[in-house]
Parts: structure tokens; sequence; C-alpha cells
């Protein structure tokens, strides 16, 4: 799965606010959805220990829109899915909804 | 906000349910939560440990159950249309309870019992529907909960927007008003995915749409996130799918969130609903609180609606008494005085008496009366079936039950106290456990289901959990690992809890293989193997699935069946879905009806002995018995030859010098290799031996080194000590050592006059943290006012503490002792017979043939399989011919002949005799492989002689082989009663003689691989030269040596025994056979460590070691190093002398093929289990 980190700030409750994401920074437009989707751990651990705790066989989602600072608001947003390792509160981008933009510029690719 | 949670799975939904009820009531109750359901798949399996837990854990407890409903669309006996969870209502006197009850029997009713059946465990809604309401008042006393697993649940994908609501009005329409309710569920798995938020805003519109009332769970398999992974295992065990097929299914939940959340999480998980479906504040509340509506209307009342600790026994006019109980009881005990003491006077009756009536007042304080005429009439009924019982256990403590035939043994005369087996201070019925001839058990059942009435009556069942081998078995199944290679791996895995793999990768000899490959980091396989390790772990102890419990049979009134749901079990009967914990907490009376397979043999003895010498002088000639009181023998040989086993008295020299001799294989309880070094070293003189002798060999005792300083006060080697004087009456039997539970209760009256009542409950308080300070507090400041030293308290207590909570309660051991006693007695006296009892019931720890091979040692000769002669069990025959003429010897069985069907067996036994193969073939119809197996085995050696003809028995099988590649032809047809002519077999007879004959060998090997059993000769003679060349002694020459000599031994292994040790470091007992006896090593760490993977993976062993004297007649070998005979290669021959060739030289041929190569059917040759 491609992914990279990102730079996430969240509300007191949990939810991204703002991102920084390939030297731009990002502000979440709409609000989020978030899910937790499963991961295949038999293949990406080699370990799974009783007591191993939350985050094996799931990994939290969040859809966000968002648009980058300083941006037109009639530009179109763009559709990230971010997942927040559990234990560490890392966040990592995980998909780019390319459908959804199309307007995008290559070097961000 | 406290929330309850109303759908969860205990790990006693097998293969679904991953956390204990415990473990669930905790965290609940640590959340501030007031009740909590179990809603276990299929059954109530984790039920009463659920009430428990919560009664623990101060929680209400809310019962339900998680069931499957037939889709009434599709094919009614096997199509299903989801699951429902159907909770049941409390304060209802039981009401909804016995509707659960009866609902889930409904659900199992049509099932077969057995593992794979076709038809699921399930309801049809018209089921459902009949149950939901109270047939008395008609009042709702269930709830169905339609949630994201039911028909409408599974409907709720894509955009299909009528079919939903199509279901849910089926339901509507079906069930009756009031019984209803949407079960509203988020795992916040993907958008659109079942148990999405999306899905849940469907079914909470769905119920606002129909005005049904929608709850919200988290349908829980687990306490916490960490159970996700362990889930995953299990489902991958329950579908038999590895994890990557499951996920591509995709089969697998859909993400780790079906843990019991807490209440701040279940609000975020409603507002989240409540905010996605659109609806405001006031509906957020109507969620929450429809939920906790349904819960209170669902909190249990443990006594009222449930039965909590309230006894139930069959109504009297069920046991045949028509008055009170009690009146009734005593009575028949005093009907028993005159059998049981004829002629009783004097102060000894006095005695008797005395103990009666204080017996009849604790049974009459505790009401238990009709308890007792229960178990005697059960006892009765067994015996007028002419099948051999015996009491067991604690209940051999008392007169009243020796007196109403329930016991055979006098507690007066071995001082057996009633206070531990009854008293006034607990309440909880006491345990009865019949032993009874095994294969007389089913019959016995399904007699006391007539007897007392199917309403009463159900099978206890008992739940399996997984052990190391099944963990790994199924973790290895779900990484999608080879089979092969996983059962190489579990093969090693010897009797240790699979939460302890990881630790048992470093300490065992016999993982070191597996642990170095574990080790090497790098590749793929080895991190499989890594986690292989860890999921293991995972699955310890889980259940797997329930069965029969092995003798467990509850018996109850007319309410039974209101009170427990049944299944099927294996055998047909029905059994209870609780196991024996939920016995007592259910009020439910258990009778333990054990099977024991030495009770068939002995009965099975007696008969043989009765066919042979159908007179009492025959008898007593063949036994050498004594003359008797008129000189025509003992009184318990009656005139046709029966013996009567229980009248044997218990005094018999020739019996305990057969015990003395330590060749007691096949005898009951002393037959182990720990069994005969004790003996050995104790050298039992009388009765009461035995029933020392049992009770020291107990894990406790052996492990505290109670039994060395007993051993040396009885042979007077130490003087005996007692704390103070007046314990030596209390000690005297034991030489001042602590064995029995009842030493304990009397030294607790004693020393602080507490009564024995209370001493028993002090007894059980030992051991427990709690308690125990407060039993010490008592006991030092009683003893301290009865004036007793300090000193003799310290010490006193010190043995209270240390052997209380694992002395043996002697009514046990001595009711073991008296089959231990009658077994060892019948080998004395009429060992062929018995030793055919051994051969058709296999009782005991040994594989078969080394019961065969005890035969051998003592003389026996062993008649081989004969198609005229041999039977469908094993028989004592008097030989005809050769130099065995005059003996007895033992027939061979057709019985356990591999691939020979019991249709065809009884055929075989039916049409005898034969005078021809063709005969044969005609009239048994046997299959050509059978008759093959049957000439491999010589079976036809009698017939192929008798014909003249000069072939062997290699010609002979050959032939047949032949006859099979040719198109079948219909056999003779021979009409019935009509006598073939005697022409003799022209086919034997024309058989040509071509083939070398089979030699000793071959034979030997046909044996074991079609019976298991080697018969012509000893599967270790035709390894003697190789063991000659290595310089093995045999068994017999052990106890001539010296203490302490280096030998070498050699032998097929016949037990391997891994017994707890002191200190906790594993000792390993292996024994071998080498043909002359039994040799029995142990392999201590270093020797475990040199052995390495041979421990427990190699059927021919040889053992180097020095000799351990253990007494005047036993010696075992200390092992220091084992290697596998059937690899000589590695085998430490002699060093050659210098220019002499060394192995494998010219004057040594490469060893031939022994008994055992290639057999890798019969594990059951050396004991080593699966």
């Amino acid at each position: 799965m491609f992914s990279e980190s990102v730079d996430v700030a969240c509300t007191p409750s949990g939810q991204p606010l703002r991102l920084d994401w390939a030297g731009r920074h990002y502000t979440v437009c709409a609000e989020p959805v978030r899910w937790y989707e499963r991961r295949q751990w038999w293949t990406e651990e080699s370990r799974a220990p009783l007591g191993s705790g939350p985050g094996l066989v799931d990994h939290e989602i969040w859809r966000v829109q968002v648009r980058a600072d300083g941006e037109d608001a009639a530009e179109p947003t763009l559709t990230l899915d971010l997942s927040r390792h559990v234990s560490s509160g890392r966040w990592r981008l995980v998909r780019i909804h390319d459908a959804l933009q199309p307007h995008r510029k290559p070097e961000t690719a | 906000m406290s929330f309850t949670h109303l759908h969860v799975s205990t790990a006693f939904s097998a293969h679904y349910g991953v956390s204990w009820p415990e473990e669930l009531a905790a965290a609940a109750a640590a959340d501030g939560a007031t009740a909590l359901a179990c809603t276990d798949r299929d059954g109530l399996y984790g039920t009463v440990k659920h009430l428990k837990a919560c009664m623990a854990a101060g929680l209400d407890a809310i019962v339900g159950v998680d069931l499957a409903v037939f889709d009434d669309d599709g094919d009614l006996r096997t199509q299903l249309g989801g699951r429902v969870v159907v909770l049941a209502h409390g304060h209802n006197n039981g009401a909804g309870y016995r509707a659960l009850c009866r609902l889930i029997s409904d659900a199992h009713a049509r099932t077969t019992g057995k593992a794979q059946g076709a038809v699921p465990v399930a309801v049809t809604r018209a089921e459902l529907a009949s149950r939901t309401l109270d047939p008395e008042t008609l009042q709702p006393v269930l709830t169905v909960l339609i949630g994201p697993d039911s028909d409408v649940g599974r409907a709720m994908g894509g955009r299909r927007y009528l079919r939903p609501r199509t279901l849910f009005k089926r339901w509507l329409d079906a069930m009756p008003p009031g019984t209803l309710a949407a079960e509203v569920v988020s795992q916040l798995s993907p958008p659109g995915e079942p148990l999405s938020t999306a899905h849940a805003v469907r079914m909470l519109k769905l119920a606002a749409e129909h005005g049904v009332p929608a709850v919200l769970s988290n349908a829980v398999r687990y306490v916490a996130e960490d159970g996700a992974a362990t889930a995953d295992v299990l489902d991958s065990a329950r579908t038999l799918k590895s994890l990557p097929e499951l996920s591509a299914a995709p089969l697998l939940q859909p993400n780790g969130q079906g843990w019991l959340k807490s209440a701040a999480r279940m609000l975020e998980l409603a507002k989240e609903i409540i905010h996605a479906a659109g609806y405001g504040t006031a509906d957020l509340k109507r969620l929450l609180a429809q939920t906790e509506a349904l819960a209170d209307r669902c909190r249990m009342d443990p006594v009222a609606d449930m039965g909590w600790k309230q006894p139930v026994v069959p109504e009297a006019s069920v046991i045949g008494i028509a008055g009170d109980a009690l009146a009734e009881l005593t009575l028949r005990c005093e009907a028993g005085i005159g059998r049981r003491f004829p002629g009783i006077s004097g102060q000894r009756e006095q005695q008797m008496r005395t103990r009666l009536k204080h017996e009849l007042r604790i049974i009459d304080s505790l009401g238990f009366a009709s308890y007792f005429l229960t178990v005697a009439e059960v006892s009765r009924m067994i015996l007028a079936m002419g099948v051999r019982a015996a009491a067991r256990g604690s209940g051999a403590s008392s007169l009243v039950n020796y007196l109403i035939d329930i016991s055979q043994v006098n507690p007066l005369q071995h001082d057996l106290i009633f206070e531990r087996f009854l008293s006034r201070d607990r309440a909880t019925l006491p345990d009865i456990d019949i032993d009874v001839e095994s294969a007389e058990r089913h019959n016995v059942y399904r007699k006391i289901f007539e007897r007392f009435g199917a309403e009463r009556v159900t099978l206890m069942s008992m739940q399996n959990g997984y052990r190391a081998r099944g963990a790994v078995r199924d973790a290895g199944l779900a990484l999608g690992m080879d089979d092969g290679e996983v059962g190489e791996i579990a093969k090693q895995l010897w009797r240790f809890s699979a939460r302890h793999f990881r630790e048992a990768l470093v300490e065992k000899p016999e993982l070191k293989e597996f642990a170095d490959r574990v080790e090497q980091r790098g590749f793929s396989e080895n991190q499989q193997l890594d986690l292989l390790v860890d999921l293991t772990e995972r699955l310890d102890r889980l259940p797997r699935h329930i069965s029969m419990h092995p003798c467990g049979v509850i018996l109850g009134d007319a309410t039974l069946l209101d009170r427990t749901p049944v299944q099927p079990s294996g055998l047909g009967l029905p059994m209870s879905q609780f196991d024996k914990h939920d016995m007592d907490p259910m009020g439910m009376l258990k009778l333990d009806v054990l099977g024991v397979r030495m009770q068939s043999a002995m009965a099975f003895a007696v008969r043989e002995v009765i066919r042979l010498h159908p007179s009492k002088a025959e008898v007593v000639a063949a036994g050498a018995h004594q003359a008797g009181p008129d000189g025509t023998g003992p009184d318990y040989i009656a005139e046709d030859g029966r013996i009567d086993l229980n009248a044997v008295p218990l005094d018999d020299e020739p019996t305990f010098e057969l015990i003395r001799s330590t060749h007691t294989l096949g005898c009951f309880q002393i037959e182990s290799p720990g069994q005969r070094e004790l003996i050995g070293k104790m050298a039992p003189r009388e009765f009461n031996d035995l029933i020392i002798d049992i009770s020291l060999f107990r894990p406790g005792p052996m492990k505290s080194d109670m039994v060395r300083p007993f051993l040396e006060h009885r042979h007077g080697f130490a003087p005996e000590v007692y704390p103070h004087p007046d314990l030596k009456p209390v000690l005297k039997e034991t030489h001042g050592v602590t064995v029995f539970h009842e030493q304990i209760l009397k030294t607790f009256d004693v020393m602080t006059g507490c009564g024995l009542a209370r001493a028993d409950e002090f007894r059980r308080a030992l051991g427990n943290d709690v308690l125990e300070a407060k039993v010490e507090e008592f006991f030092r400041k009683e003893a301290r006012a009865r004036n007793y030293s300090p000193e003799v308290v310290d010490k006193v207590w010190g043995t209270l503490k240390a052997f209380g909570s694992f002395g043996f309660c002697k009514a046990h051991g001595a009711a073991f002792a008296v089959p231990t006693y009658q077994s060892a007695w019948l080998k004395a006296h009429h060992p062929e017979a018995f030793l055919a009892g051994l051969w058709e019931h296999d009782p005991g720890m040994y594989p078969k043939r080394l019961l065969v091979a005890e035969a051998r040692r003592l003389g026996i000769p062993i008649l081989p399989l004969d198609i005229n002669r041999s039977q469908a069990e094993y028989r004592v025959e008097r030989v005809e011919s050769g130099p065995d003429r005059g003996k007895l010897g033992i027939r061979l069985s057709l019985n356990g002949i591999f691939g020979l069907s019991a249709a065809e067996l009884k055929r075989i036994v039916a049409g005898q005799p034969y005078d021809s193969l063709a005969d044969l073939r005609a009239r048994s119809r046997l299959s050509r492989p059978s008759i093959q197996r049957l000439a491999q085995l010589g079976a036809f050696d009698t017939l192929h002689r008798a014909s003249g003809g000069a072939a062997n028995r290699a010609d002979l099988v050959q032939h047949l082989q032949k006859l099979q590649a040719r198109p079948h032809r219909k056999g003779v047809e021979v009409i019935e009663g009509q006598l073939a002519l005697p022409l003799g077999d022209m086919e034997l007879k024309n058989l040509k003689a071509v083939l070398p004959a089979p030699s000793m060998v071959d034979n030997v090997r046909a044996e074991l691989d079609l019976m298991a059993v080697d018969v012509s000769e000893h599967l270790m003679t035709s390894h003697r030269p190789l063991l000659d060349r290595l310089g093995v002694t045999t068994a017999d020459k052990l106890l001539g040596l010296r203490n302490g000599t280096e030998v070498l031994v050699a032998g097929v292994r016949v037990a391997t025994q891994t017994p707890p040790m002191r200190g906790g470091r594993r000792v390993v007992f292996i024994s071998v056979d080498d043909g002359t006896g039994c040799v029995d090593s142990v392999f201590f760490h270093e020797a475990q460590e040199q052995s390495g993977s041979l421990l427990f993976g190699t059927r021919l062993l040889l053992i180097r070691g020095t000799t351990r004297r253990t007494g005047p007649r036993g010696i075992s070998i200390s092992a220091s190093m084992a290697w596998d005979l059937s690899r000589p290669e590695t085998l430490p021959f002699p060093v050659a002398a210098p220019g002499a060739p060394a192995y494998p030289g010219p004057e040594l041929p490469v060893p031939l093929p022994g008994p055992l190569d290639g057999i890798s059917r019969n594990l059951a040759i050396t004991g080593l289990g699966g």
C-alpha cells in the first residue's frame, strides 16, 4: 500500500483539522468520515502475542476533504484517506482519490 | 451514564467468542455497568459461568442466545436465513428462562449430535414465535433482536431499498406483538460494508418506520481490542479455511471493533449513528433509553428465575415411596443391618447404631433423604441388571450407603469419617460415584432414562478446550501452513499448556530443532513459525466443543428440561449444555456412573472361569483355592463355579505375594511404572497397606516427599515420631505421617475440639489465601488454650498447611483398593482368564501388546488366529497338542483386525466351522482384502495343513491376491442348514509351493500391522543379535545387578510419563519392554538434553544408564542417553579392536528389517498416543 507520513493537527475530540503534506499546508474543509479497516496482519506482522493491544487487526482511517492554504475557495478540494496508528498516534497518507481532483497538479503525484 | 451490552459472546461460544465470562463481567463492572448479557451461540454453554461472574462482580445477569433461524423460503431442513439474538425476560418466576431453555432444545432437536451433521442448529420462525409467549399467561417472555446478522441485516448492503423492508415485515407478521426489537450495531467498518454506520442507520430507520423499539449493541466477541486477532483465528478454525482464504472471500470480521466498549464509547457511537441518520437529541435519548429498558426487563433473578443453588431431586413417587422419605430411608437401613452385620451385638452394635443415628440426623437436617433413596434406586437397578457396580469416592465414608447397598466398603472397619462426605455445614449435594462395567455403561444409561423417564434425566456434558497439539494445528491452518509441517511440530508437543509454548521452546529439548528454526529470522516461513507460536498461545484453553461427559448423569424432577437446554449426544441420548461446574449452582443432582474397563475385564474373567470349569470342585482345583470350611472349597465359589468377587476375603496370601513381586501389569491402580516401584519398596502385607499405597501414589504426596519418611518408619529404619502423644491414635496406621484427609480432620478435632464437621470445613479452607489465615488463627488459639506447647502447635500447623490441600480421602483409597485387590486376586489364581479379560477390555495404561507379552512371560500359550476356533472375543482354551498340551492358553479374537468389519465378523462366527476356503467365502461373504489379511495372519494355517497341501502361507497370500485381480464371481449358493460335502479343501490342496515361507519377522510384522499385537514371538526377539552385539542387558537380569551399575537396555516403548515433580523440573519416565519384562527408566534434565527429539518420537529405544535399586524386588534405570534402535548407524557399538573391521564390517551384515519397520498405522503398539 502506498503510504507516506503526514503531520495532522486535530480537534480536542480527535478529528483532523489541518495537515502538512509535501511542504504545503492544508485545511480540512468538510466533516471527515472515520472507519476502521482490516489489515492483513498475518503477512504484515511477524509477531501477534497476547496483549499486543489495539491496532493489530485494523487501523483507523479518516477520509478528509482538504484545501491547500491560500487556494481559492472555487478550487476543487482534495480527498485524502489518512490512517492513524492507534498506539503511536502517527498519521500516514494511504490513498489519494484521483477521480475527485481533475485539476490535480502533476508535481504532487 | 451506564450502558448495558445486550449481545455478548463468551469463550463458550465455541470457535467464535474469545473472552471468559469473568473477564467480561469484571470489565463491565469496572466501567460502571449494572447488568451484562451473555448470548452465546447455539446454547447456554457459558450462562452459568456468566451468572456466577455477574454475581461476583455485582452485576445483574441477562441471559440469552444467539441462534440461527431457518429460511422460510428455502429448504427448511438445511437452509438458514441469518441469526438473531433471543433474550429471556426476568423476574417472572422463570417463565422467560424456561422458554429460552425449551427454545434452544428445539434448535438442537433435529441435529444428530455427531460432528459435521448435515442439519444445522437452528429454529424455524414459527418455533421462535411460539416460544416467545408464556403458555400460561400468554405474556411475552422473550425478546428477539433483529440485528446485522439477521436476514434483514444481511440484506442491508447495496442499493436494495425494498428487500430489508420485506424481510422485516415478515418478522412483524410472524411474531406476537411486543416480542421484537431492532438491534443497531456499528463496528465502524468502511462505509457501506456490513457493520458500518450506514447499515446501522438503515436498521434504525427501519425500526422507526414500523414503530419497533431499536436498541444499541456492539455484537461483542472479545473484551478488548487485543482479542480481535484471536477471533480471526477462531473464524479460521470454525470454517476450516486459512486467513488468506477467508480474507479474499471476504468472510472475516470487517475489522477488530467487536469488543466490549465502554459506556462513553457506546455513547459516542450512538451520537455518530444518530448524527449520520440526521436525527436529533431526542432520538439519541430514545435509542439509549430503549436499550436500558430492554436490559431492565431482562435482568434475571438468579434464585426465582433460574433456581440458583436449589437442589432438585426426583419426586418421591418416582422412586416408589408414598410416605416420608426419611422414614423410608431409616427402614431400609434397618433392613441392611441384618445383611451387612449378621449377628452383631454388644458394644459393636452400640457403636454401629450410634453412627447410623448420627448419619441419619445429618441427612434429615439437610433434607437429603430422597437423594439417598434415588441413588440407592439407581444402584439397585444396576445390580439387578447383573452388572458389576461399586461406589467410589467419599460416598464410601457413609454407613447409610453401606447399609442400602450403594457402597461395598464398611466405613467402621476402615475408620472412615462421615463428615468427609456430608455435614450440616455443607449444603451442596454430595457426590456419589458408581463404577460399572465399561461395556455395560451405555445400557445402564438407557435403563436410567427408562426408569426415571426422559423428562427427568439427561447426560451431563463437558467442555473440551484447546490443548497444545490442537492449538498448534489450528494456528497452522489459519496461517495456511503446510499440513505435514504443522503435524510434525504438533507431534513434538507433549503435555504442556499451549500458553507456555514460547517458554517451552527454550526449555524442552524435544523442541530444540523447532526452536532453532524460529530463531533463524529473515525467511518468511520462519516469521510464520514465530506467528504460529503466538497464535497457539492465543488459542490455549479456549473451548472447542462440548461432548458427553464420561460419567455424569443428571437426575431431576419433571421440570428438569425447563432448567437446562439439551442437545443430542453422540450416543443418541440427550445431553445437557451444562458441565460439572454448573451442577451445584443450578441445583442439579449429578450421579457419576463411570464405566470402568477393569470391572468389565473382571466380569469377563469370572465368566471365562465358569465356562472352563463349570463346577465348584473344578474351579477350586484350577485356582488352587483353599479347602474352605467343609473341605470343598471356599464359600465365595458357588456350586456352579461362579466366583462372588465381592465376597472374597481381603487377606489372601498368594495375592499379596503376587503384589509384592511387582509383576502387577494389568492390576488396577498398581501397574504403572511408578506404582510398581512404590509397591516394591512398600511390600504390602494387608488390605490397609493397599489403601495407603494408593493414597500415597498421588502427585501431592510424591511431590512433597511424604513417601520416604513413611517407608523408613514402616520398615523400622527410623523411629516413628508423633508431634504429640494425643495424635498417636490418629496417625498410627501411617507411622506418624499424615496421609489421609480423615487424619487431618481428626487432628483438628483432637487439638481444637472443633468437631468433625467444622474440621472438614477447615480442611477445605487450607490452601485458600484468604480463609487459611483464619483457620490458622483459630487453630493456634484453641490449641494453645488446650495447653499444647507452641512447638507442637507450630509443627502440627506446618503439617496441616503443607498436606491439607492434597492429602487423600481414605474413603477414596478404600474404594479403589477393592478392585485393586480383586484384580490381583484374579491374576494370582486365574491368570489365563484374567489376561483374556484384559485383552478383551483393554483397561490399563499400556498398549495391549504388553499384556500379551506378560502372558508370554507367565508361560501362558498364546494361540494363533484360527478361522474355526477364534471367536468375536478372546477365549481361554485347553491346548490339545504340541509341547503345551494340557495347559490353558488364550485364543486370539477375530475382533480388532484391521479392516474386518463388524458385519463380517458376525458372519464368520455365525458360520463356523468351515471346511474349506470356498465354504468360508460362500457363507461368510468376506471381502477379498479381509480374506487376504486373515491368510496373512495365519487364520487358515490349520485348514491348510488339514488339506495336505504342500504350499505355505506366502503362496496362499499370493494366490488370494491373484484371485482379486479376476472379475468377481458369485459365490456358491448354500441353502441354510445344508452341510457342504466333506471333500476337503481342493483349492488349498492344489496350491503350488513356489515362494519361500514368510520369515518370523514377516509374520510378526503382519500381526503388528493388522492387530497391533506381536503374537508369534516378541517383536524384540528378532533384534536379539543386534542387542547382543551392543552388549544389552535384559530386564530379567537387572535385578541381579549391583546398584549403580552402568548398563545398556533396549526395548519397545510401552509408557511415557511426565509426572509433576518436586522443584518443578520435568522428569520423563520411559518404560520399554524387551520380552523378558519391563525396564523402567527415568530421564532427568541432562539426559533429556542428550536425547532430544528421541524422548517422545521413537518406538524402539536403546538406553544407557545406571541401575537404581528401589527395593527388595525393584530396580530401575537412571538414563544418561538414548538412541533410536531402528537407526543402526547411530548406535554405540563397542569400539572394535585395532585392525578389526569397524561396523558395518563384513562379519556383521546390515541388520534385516525389524518387525516394526514400515508400520506407521498403529501407534497403539507403543502407547505413544496420537
